[in-house]
């Protein structure tokens, strides 16, 4: 084991658990998102009742409420997958974790008896270490893009809202109930966008 | 580095102990492990805890290839007893591990798989360490309710675990109890306040007071040797345990 092996393997130690407690961070805020998400569905179901009350008066309104209910639906699967992969990189983390204390220990052994079967053991450790590692590497990648995908439904989502804030002003009576229900949907919408863009920022993401 | 001492020896049949860490940090406690080795094969006993690892592998290999472990035997289920297993078995991962049946299912928290470990019946069993015979001792709530010594009736040696630990100070550290009298003084608190059960203890000193023993070697402290086996088993024997004085 070289000096230099056990030095970055020492390095690593706080960055791993730097890692954790961001991964755990981000399934909080996706948790919230995901709660979030939920409630959209119930809003645009309520839309969409409202909808079919004014008729001919707001027919655009309809159409655009049917869309928010499918995007809220396409929401709710981009945050299960969103919660998957959380959960893949909390697994692997910890793995990094205890591959780092395991290489610590056995770098410790071999630098005590050089002589021994330790510096190759050690070397094998270092191979699966790497195996994680990339696991790892692929999985924020993964997560990462994942993320883009789902601010990219999000920034869409936006659109709708927006546009049924519009077609609400032509619902005639019932341009305030309308009014009222598109205000909400673009309220929920930004509030998981500001999420959303708080997760891209992660340092987990950025690396610093 | 901790030292290693051969103990017995009769060809490649060895006992060898593996104690005293000056490097050590103060807050763990102190451990003895214990190397068996017979006809090119090894077995250890109560391998040790995760971060003493560097510390007993080092003087391990220095008498033994670590690869050529083909066991693991665990009093009990403690940290310090065997929280190293999975480092122990990056070098062998067919390594066996002898535990009591109570603790097969708790011992893989620290490593292994299900082909690792051997369950010990409360009733005890035999081992063989390359045609060696060694017997699994039940020594049941003496501290741990599933709890195994083990005794090799060639050697006539008696690994005890807990049995007859004493908590030495800087300076009284030798290897053997030297001044019995004034040795079991640093063991009587701890056997006071850790052996849970007087039925358990006096059982254990029966069946102990039976078996021939030239060596009692526990896994913290000095190892008793000659007279002061029997001396220590009348001591255990008379002691009040389980209870906590207040």
């Amino acid at each position: 084991m070289t000096t230099t092996a056990m030095t970055s393997a020492r390095r690593k130690a706080p960055r791993a658990g730097v890692d954790l407690l961001q991964i755990v961070r981000i399934n909080e805020e996706i948790k919230r998102v995901v709660g979030v998400s939920f409630k959209i569905n119930i809003m645009a179901l309520n839309a969409i009742f409202l909808a079919k009350r004014a008729g001919t008066a707001a027919l655009g309104f309809g159409v655009l409420s049917n869309e928010l209910r499918v995007f809220s639906q396409d929401l709710r699967t981009c945050m299960e997958s969103l919660t998957g992969l959380i959960h893949d990189c909390v697994g692997e983390v910890s793995i990094v974790l205890q591959d780092i204390r395991f290489t610590r220990l056995l770098g410790e052994a071999a630098s005590i008896a050089p002589q021994s079967a330790a510096p190759a053991i050690l070397a094998q450790r270092y191979a699966e270490n790497e195996t994680h590692a990339g696991k790892l590497a692929k999985l924020r990648n993964q997560l990462k893009r994942a993320l883009e995908d789902a601010f990219q439904m999000v920034e869409l989502g936006g659109v709708l809202a927006k546009s049924a804030k519009i077609e609400a002003a032509y619902g005639q009576s019932f341009a305030v109930p309308l009014a009222q229900v598109s205000g909400e949907f673009d309220g929920v919408v930004e509030e998981i966008r500001g999420s959303l863009e708080s997760l891209r920022r992660s340092p987990f993401f950025t690396g610093h | 580095m901790k030292i290693t001492e051969t103990i017995f020896q009769d060809g490649t049949h060895k006992w060898v102990a593996i104690v005293r860490d000056p490097d050590k940090p103060n807050f763990l406690i102190d451990t003895n492990e214990y190397l068996v080795t017979h006809g090119g094969e090894g077995m250890l006993l109560d391998p040790g805890g995760a971060e003493i690892f560097p510390a007993v592998f080092s003087a391990l290999s220095s008498e033994f290839d670590p690869s050529a472990l083909s066991a693991i035997f665990a009093s009990h289920q403690d940290p310090d007893i065997c929280s190293s297993l999975a480092l122990w078995l990056e070098f062998n991962p067919k390594m066996r591990c002898y535990v009591s049946a109570l603790w097969s299912s708790f011992i893989p928290h620290f490593g292994g798989t299900a082909e690792t470990f051997v369950s010990i019946p409360d009733e005890g069993m035999d081992i063989s360490l390359a045609g060696l015979t060694l017997r699994t001792v039940p020594a049941h709530y003496l501290h741990s309710s599933g709890n195994f010594h083990l005794y090799d009736k060639v050697a006539k040696v008696l690994f005890s675990g807990d049995v007859g630990a004493a908590m030495l100070p800087p300076g009284q550290d030798g290897l053997f109890v030297e001044d019995f009298d004034k040795h079991i003084r640093l063991a009587e608190g701890f056997h006071r306040r850790y052996m849970g059960s007087s039925e358990a203890k006096r059982r254990w000193c029966e069946r102990v007071s039976q078996m021939d023993i030239d060596m009692l070697c526990p896994q913290h402290g000095a190892i008793y040797r000659g007279a002061d086996v029997q001396r220590f088993i009348n001591w255990f024997d008379n002691l009040q345990v389980g209870i906590v004085k207040s």
